[in-house]
């Protein structure tokens, strides 16, 4: 009678002992490095395109159809800002929520006035994209938070603080040509393209700011295998300059 | 453990030699010991395992956004008083530490508690906030500089719960607020640092004074015993259980230091019940009792929570507060007692309120609508386990500052509704969606008209036909196509049938069941007639317009028949936001988000959900139906919302009201925020409501209380304003009487009129003021 109970008991403490160790060792299983490539897109309805490509370039064609050639710029060399090199410049301006424009807007004649594209002379090549930039206090703070991230190879962290700029300044262009250009750099050339061409649609009257958002998309539609495209986004990015 | 091979032969030997009693008794006593033996090694190794692994498993924890502070936001001292509130911040006379706040006139000077995000840390600091108006005048940081941003740390809002649904914060020892451990030796066993596990001393004193009352006053249970009474054992009461207990507090000694078992303690310990959430740890109680951290307790509040420990159920301090100060006084008078703290100390403690927060007015799921829509966003990426056992943090876009007055809207309108529209009102049931139209966050959800319930979640699951809401679509697809269509286009407005493929003949109607003749197209959408929206739209093609739909974000499938020109396709409101998303953004669709990212709970980034965008339209087209959208509010079927709006609130939206009024809709933006209101019943019976008054109404009472930006779109370049006569749609001049300007894709816009008569005589008659003057 001892006997077996013995062993049973022996028999019994031994397995639980076995059986339950394992239990500590349960992590995460989600998606590798925690600060790494694959920032997966969002979760719900990653809705590609329906009408991606022919839509775009009416598009483009739409928004600058009057532009003359754009022959004479040709021989200026076309500068890719290095936009992570240059410093941000910025000057404390008056913020966007005190306007209360009506459905008319203030530039309600901008005309022809991609043309009027009076080359900012004054802008040194290597000047990051400081020339025409009015950016507050907060997002400039952040666009350098964002830079100090982007250079030392934590992109995710670079585009998370530029979302925080953008929530902070929604119709702020030179934030979205940061996102775009971290998107970029991190092999998301569709959405860099996408978020170069929201850029686009805020930079009224910015000419140096338009000019690298169309070389930013000029590179995007290049690792897209889109030549053709590129070249046309090229020939804006004169332009405007 | 090497010797319980040997007494086994042992006995079998020499039991012949002994007297048979004798013999047997020292068999069963081997046996006995040996037993005692292996089952010391069992406890052995579960105390062991247990203690040194992993020790719990804790829920996700969801927090809504934190409040960013910089010169120029939008924010009302008010609202961000509100915020303080709830995060528990103590009004002080001065700024001593993280979680206090000085109020003075339109400055708030606070100390911030600083939080680990997915971008890094955020420091607590002291930060001076002044308000001038509805924004944030001034910002500095301690010294006076001046600080170009800061953020609070986030308000959590809810978790992510396993089938027990037990709950803790964990923390470390280090983090325990002044007199938490001396008053809960003090208290529950103060022989703690002296004993081995278990206290002969205080078995003998309970014994003593279980005896003397008469009844079960006292538990002799050292700490260390509660610990494993709680984290190895169940909940019966026996002799054995309580022997089991004993050994394994020894051995539990034996292996960990004092402050480990402590640690130990004040995560493990019951604090209280929250409807279904045990609430667990000194951590998670702290947050629960006071909305604070537990490294900011005072005295008084320590008092509490250790005097909670003996009956968390008994003394609870929200439903027998008498019950709960009598005991946190007979606390606080032994810590007195005791030497812990002076008697003038504990003086001033028992003067203090019980200081508990309101339940539920922060507290933990009082936002089950939100929190089913992160849920079912991590659903997508996590396993349940990950979800309700890691800790996970789960940063989200929810405003609870916009979500109060969303409710509060909704509350209001609908007692207004009822006491206008009768008893009928009070069957419709109702939802809401407040998003960010510039980044496609959600910032506010309601799944039902009370909020606070978890239920069906009417955001996420009620398809609805959602009636005109669909006209923004058909007017899209014309305008597209500047070549034929533009804001001012004639349309006729005026019975007609078609007989469908399968032979039934369509008949649509007017609302007023009034012909309008003919119309400009911007006025069909403004007013939103059927008959020249629907003829509209059979010109187009029903299968162009639903692509259409398909592009501005709605993936459900809908047959092409003509009814579904008129909004006879039902779409969640949820579908409806991401809809009118695209067209308040520009023509750039985003995915709704209620998610930024998810961090591990040691702080490490896990996951970002990033923003996303694609342009889905023409700039110039969208910013034309937007035009036609601000004319709905301006002089269209939503036009009340001036009666309680400044007319320099630009705003665009669309009213939706189905057959028989069974679904009353309004979806509708500002530049910043982009509502979704839905009212119906929920057996799809009729109401009073149209989508002007009921929907409309709620979202109107929303936008006053958020005050919103006014919408402004950037001039796209390929769009003129042209100055036209609003009767005949003709060029004019803006020289000319009731000249109005209009937007048009260029090129599409009517030839310029001349200037009108008057304009000749005004220079005459400057000329003949200044011969005047002369």
């Amino acid at each position: 009678m001892s006997k077996w109970l013995i062993t049973a008991l022996a028999a019994t403490a031994l397995l639980s002992g076995c059986a339950s160790v394992q239990r500590g060792a349960i992590p995460v299983v989600e998606a590798g490095a925690p600060v790494s490539d694959g920032e997966q897109v969002a979760g719900g309805g990653n809705y590609r395109a329906p009408a991606p490509k022919p839509q775009a370039v009416t598009q483009d064609s739409g928004v600058l159809v009057m532009v003359p050639g754009g022959s004479g710029a040709s021989s200026a060399p076309i500068q890719s800002y290095p936009a992570s090199s240059g410093p941000i410049v910025g000057s404390v301006s008056g913020s966007a929520p005190t306007a209360l424009p009506g459905p008319v807007t203030e530039q309600s004649s901008p005309g022809f006035k991609v043309i009027k594209s009076t080359v900012p002379s004054g802008i040194p090549n290597t000047a990051g994209l400081a020339g025409d930039e009015q950016l507050d206090g907060p997002v400039l703070a952040l666009l350098t938070t964002a830079q100090q991230q982007q250079s030392s190879g934590d992109l995710n962290g670079a585009s998370s603080s530029l979302e925080r700029a953008q929530r902070i300044a929604p119709r702020e262009p030179q934030v979205l040509y940061r996102l775009a250009e971290v998107h970029l750099a991190q092999g998301d050339a569709a959405q860099a393209e996408q978020l170069a061409r929201r850029g686009l649609s805020y930079a009224n009257g910015r000419a140096s700011l338009q000019a690298s958002l169309w070389e930013l998309i000029a590179q995007a539609r290049e690792r897209q295998g889109d030549p053709a495209g590129a070249a046309e986004a090229r020939q804006q990015a004169r332009i405007n300059l | 453990m090497t010797r319980s091979r040997s007494p086994r032969a042992r006995p079998k030997r020499r039991s012949n030699g002994f007297h048979p009693f004798l013999g047997w008794a020292l068999k069963l006593g081997l046996v006995g010991l040996v037993v005692l033996a292996g089952y010391g090694i069992y406890l052995d190794a579960v105390v062991q395992e247990k203690f040194s692994g992993k020790r719990w498993t804790v829920p996700a924890k969801v927090y809504a956004r934190p409040l960013e502070l910089f010169v120029g936001q939008k924010l009302t001292k008010n609202d961000f008083l509100t915020e303080l509130d709830a995060l528990g911040y103590r009004r002080e006379t001065s700024v001593a530490g993280p979680g206090a706040a000085v109020v003075a006139g339109n400055n708030v000077e606070l100390h911030t508690r600083g939080f680990q995000f997915y971008e890094g840390l955020e420091p607590a600091r002291r930060v001076g906030v002044h308000f001038s108006g509805a924004y944030v005048a001034g910002l500095t940081q301690a010294g006076g500089a001046s600080l170009a941003v800061a953020r609070l740390e986030p308000l959590l809002v809810g978790g992510l719960y396993p089938a027990h649904h037990e709950d803790r914060i964990l923390i470390k020892l280090e983090q325990a607020p002044p007199y938490l451990l001396e008053t809960l030796v003090a208290i529950e066993d103060r022989e703690f640092f002296n004993h081995h596990g278990v206290s002969p001393k205080s078995i003998a004193r309970a014994f003593w004074i279980n005896a003397t009352a008469g009844q079960l006053r006292q538990g002799g249970s050292t700490l260390t015993q509660q610990l494993v009474k709680n984290f190895y054992l169940s909940n019966e009461r026996s002799l054995s259980r309580k022997l089991n207990e004993a050994m394994m507090a020894l051995l539990l000694e034996l292996h960990y230091s004092k402050n480990e078992i402590l640690e130990a303690y004040l995560n493990e310990v019951f604090l209280g019940q929250d409807g279904q959430r045990a609430v667990h740890g000194f951590g998670l109680a702290s947050q629960f009792m006071f909305s604070q951290p537990m490294s900011e307790l005072k005295l008084h509040q320590v008092a509490l929570l250790v005097g909670i420990v003996k009956g968390p159920s008994y003394y609870n301090p929200r439903r027998f507060p008498e019950r709960a100060l009598e005991r946190r006084n007979l606390v606080l008078d032994v810590l007195a007692e005791q030497g812990v703290v002076t008697p003038e100390q504990a003086g001033i403690a028992k003067k203090q309120p019980l200081g508990v927060t309101q339940r539920g007015s922060l507290a933990d799921s009082s936002y089950p609508g939100f929190l089913d829509l992160v849920k079912r966003q991590l659903r997508q990426d996590y396993r349940d386990e990950d979800l309700t056992e890691e800790g996970l943090r789960i940063f989200t876009s929810f405003d609870p500052i916009l979500q109060l007055k969303a409710e509060a809207a909704l509350a209001e309108t609908l007692k207004r509704l009822s006491a206008g529209r009768g008893k009928s009102v009070d069957e419709v049931e109702a939802a809401m969606l407040v998003t960010s139209p510039e980044t496609g966050e959600v910032q506010a959800l309601i799944g039902s008209r009370q909020p606070r319930f978890a239920g069906f979640n009417r955001v996420l699951d009620a398809v609805r036909p959602i009636g005109s809401l669909i006209k923004p679509a058909v007017y899209l697809t014309a305008l597209e196509r500047p070549s034929q269509y533009s804001l001012t286009s004639w349309l006729s407005d005026a019975p007609f049938s078609v007989k469908g493929q399968d032979g039934q003949v369509w008949k649509p109607q007017n609302y007023d069941h009034q012909a309008h003749g003919n119309v400009f197209l911007y006025q069909a959408l403004a007013n939103s007639y059927n008959l020249s929206t629907a003829k509209l739209g059979l010109e187009l093609g029903v299968p162009t317009v639903l692509k259409t739909l398909e592009r501005l974000g709605v993936s459900r499938e809908f047959p092409a028949y003509p009814s579904m020109l008129l909004g006879a396709g039902s779409l969640t409101p949820m579908e409806v936001a991401e809809m009118y998303q695209t067209l308040a953004n520009g023509g750039f669709n985003t995915p709704l988000r209620g998610i930024r990212s998810v961090l591990t709970a040691e702080g490490e980034p896990l996951k970002r959900y990033p923003f996303q965008i694609q342009q889905r339209f023409d700039p110039g087209a969208i910013y034309l139906v937007q035009n036609a959208m601000q004319r709905v509010m301006r002089e269209g079927t939503g036009r009340s919302v001036y009666s309680q709006l400044p007319a320099s609130l630009t705003l665009a939206g669309k009213t939706g009201t189905s057959n028989d009024s069974r679904d009353s809709w309004f979806a509708g933006f500002s530049q910043d925020l982009l509502a979704v209101v839905w009212l119906g019943r929920d057996d799809n019976g009729k109401t009073p409501l149209t989508g002007a008054t009921g929907a409309l109404q709620v979202w109107t009472g929303f936008m006053r209380k958020a005050d919103p930006l006014p919408l402004d779109m950037p001039l796209p370049d390929n769009v003129i304003q042209a100055w036209i006569d609003p009767r005949t749609g003709q060029g004019s001049d803006p020289s000319c009487s009731g000249a109005q300007q209009m937007p048009y894709i260029r090129g599409s816009e009517p030839t310029p009129g001349s200037a009108c008569g008057i304009q000749a005589p005004a220079g005459e008659v400057m000329d003949w003021v200044k011969g005047w003057l002369n």
